[in-house]
């Protein structure tokens, strides 16, 4: 494939990402990290006791939460952000999370992080028009807590988390697709549904894209991962808008929660992975109404 | 992860944690008992509850069946240690030696008590065989993890004798041997003709919730179908007490056919993994044990495969 603008903007926008891809630098910046490195103005005696207790807290609230220029420093745990997820993964591969800020007035955005996964961060979503929650599954590397830190109109982050106990080996084994001669060939299949009922404000929309979701720890293979998707109107308003990171699990599954209104019959979805590769589908919203169905 | 490392970290656990153990961690004896069922059989019955280092994965069945020429035993346990036992015992039992191993499937609590007997005479059916091959090793880290100390020196032993053949017989015992499949790729279920035994492995449970991690349910409910059909007096399920009625066969088509109809049902009204393991257990379930998490976990088996069924394809990317 020939290298195209878009994909350097990407490279360039996902700067991060990429350096977080390559583990020695990331081991280097984890370092500096242990080692105290002052990443952000806030001290960590400023920060509030963690609610699920995670030796990498600290860090985590400096790498992924302080440094974020659009929000403030003002970080608080708050019961409101309800993160579930089983205690026990019974597919580290495969750990269904569901995330709900419902409680949180205007939020911007949603970030969730894996605390002890070699690449900690899982996703962002900007729930735009649409209800602040979501579900999707992720892989781990080992037993991490998972955390949603949800910024608020005010620029407050407030943190949910959980804990899950998991075997080891999720972000490091390959994806299953390359065990399949033809992966390559339902590369990018989209399969999605909305439900959408009059009688309530917010449609589920549920979506699952064929990819493999490298993460470019397993020996050999390069990372390799849907990294954007953005759900539209037909002329073009943004409903909802989410950044993928590697731990989200290989055919990312996700429910989505858009308001679609009035004659909107059908929703866009975008996206693209770390390769240049788009996708862009319509998935049709007819409204199902009780009344009508009998 | 390498076996020096394991018994390393499970050594440095072991020794840190000392002063607290339970009396049960000094010792890592199973409490294994031979009940009499048939002429010339014997079981050993496992708790209906999951692996944990309280019980040892002592949670499996286990049969032997004491021949003139010599003893069958049909599955060996979860660990080495369950194998010493398990031999013990078959020889205060029977006073014979062993001379015919069977591995109804290849998940490890049926499997990993091989080693204590010899290679040559274990057999399980070709893809069971391969099974092992590939996840055997990955089964046993797993199992290190949930027991601990348990299964110190357990090493994945793999079966000498790939079953081609249709029955075997050992001195007056002819056993008939019928490959199927449902619970996984390969499930061998074991009519004893001279005694009307069917050890059914897997494929039957009973007040034990049925587990799914490498289940195909359509292949499953068939295999119930023709182990029904198969003429026998008693069922011994792989998880439950021994069977006379047919109940075992009853309980897990049912179970595993709602389990089935509540997971079709989640998928086609929207639900994401989280919400479909929140359903409610029927009475009839009722006198199944661990239901619960085990519900829990066939979602995780099960549902992304319904998912990518029953969603509509709406599109490709221009991968």
């Amino acid at each position: 494939m020939v290298l195209n603008f878009k994909m350097w903007a990407g490279l360039i926008q996902n700067f991060n990402t990429v350096i977080l891809n390559r583990s020695p630098s990331f081991l280097a910046l984890a370092a500096a990290l242990v080692l105290g490195a002052h990443v952000h103005g806030v001290q960590a005696s400023e920060l509030p006791k963690d609610s699920v207790d995670s030796i990498m807290w600290e860090n985590v609230a400096k790498q992924f939460i302080l440094s974020d220029q659009e929000g403030s420093d003002k970080i608080v745990m708050d019961d409101r952000v309800q993160v579930v997820a089983p205690k026990i993964a019974e597919d580290q591969m495969n750990i269904p999370v569901h995330v709900d800020a419902r409680g949180i007035e205007n939020v911007r955005k949603i970030v969730v992080i894996a605390d002890l996964n070699p690449l900690p961060k899982v996703l962002t979503y900007r729930p735009e028009k649409a209800a602040p929650r979501l579900s999707f599954r992720i892989k781990v590397e080992q037993g991490t807590p998972i955390r949603a830190a949800v910024l608020d109109g005010k620029g407050v982050w407030h943190i949910g988390a959980t804990y899950v106990d998991a075997a080891g080996g999720g972000c490091s084994q390959p994806a299953l697709a390359h065990s399949q001669n033809d992966w390559v060939s339902t590369l990018a299949e989209v399969r999605a549904k909305i439900w959408r009922s009059p009688a309530k404000e917010f449609s589920t929309l549920r979506v699952t894209i064929k990819h493999p979701m490298d993460t470019g720890l397993a020996d050999g293979i390069p990372a390799f991962y849907v990294e954007d998707l953005v759900v539209k109107t037909p002329s073009g308003q943004r409903l909802g808008r989410l950044e993928i990171h590697e731990p989200v699990s290989e055919n990312p599954t996700l429910t989505l929660f858009p308001k679609i209104k009035g004659s909107v019959d059908h929703v866009v979805l975008s996206g693209r992975d770390n390769e240049g590769n788009l996708i862009k589908v319509s998935v049709p919203a007819p409204v199902q109404s009780s009344h009508l169905q009998k | 992860m390498d076996k020096i490392r394991r018994h390393l970290l499970l050594g440095a656990a072991s020794s840190l944690a000392m002063p607290i153990l339970p009396a049960y961690a000094e010792t890592f004896q199973y409490d294994l008992k031979a009940v009499r069922i048939a002429q010339n059989s014997y079981v050993v019955i496992g708790k209906r509850e999951f692996f944990t280092k309280e019980n040892g994965g002592d949670i499996v069945n286990i049969a032997f069946i004491s021949t003139s020429e010599g003893v069958v035993v049909i599955d060996t346990g979860p660990s080495q240690r369950y194998g010493v036992a398990l031999k013990k015992l078959i020889k205060q039992t029977t006073g014979k030696e062993v001379v015919r191993v069977y591995n109804t499937h290849f998940h490890p609590d049926h499997c990993l008590g091989n080693q204590v007997f010899k290679t040559q005479d274990i057999a399980a059916l070709p893809k069971t065989i391969s099974g092992l091959k590939v996840s055997g090793d990955g089964f046993s880290d797993n199992l290190y993890r949930l027991l601990g100390d348990w299964m110190l020196g357990t090493e994945l032993t793999i079966p000498g004798i790939p079953i081609t053949f249709s029955s075997e017989k050992f001195g007056e015992h002819r056993f008939e041997l019928l490959p199927m499949q449902g619970h996984t790729d390969a499930d061998l279920a074991i009519l004893d003709h001279t005694t009307g035994v069917l050890y059914a492995g897997d494929l039957c449970f009973l007040d034990r919730a049925a587990t799914t991690p490498h289940a195909d349910l359509q292949k499953w409910y068939e295999a119930l179908k023709s182990l029904r059909k198969t003429p026998h007096k008693v069922i011994f399920p792989g998880h439950g007490p021994v069977d006379s009625t047919d109940r075992s066969i009853d309980q897990t088509d049912q179970y595993l056919r709602w389990l089935e109809g509540q997971l079709v049902a989640s998928v086609k009204n929207g639900k994401d993994m989280i919400e479909a393991s929140q359903m409610s257990v029927p009475p009839e379930f009722k006198s199944i044990d661990v239901i619960k998490d085990e519900i829990e976990r066939s979602v995780a088996h099960l549902y992304p495969g319904l998912e990518e069924k029953l969603l509509p394809f709406v599109g490709q990317g221009d991968g």
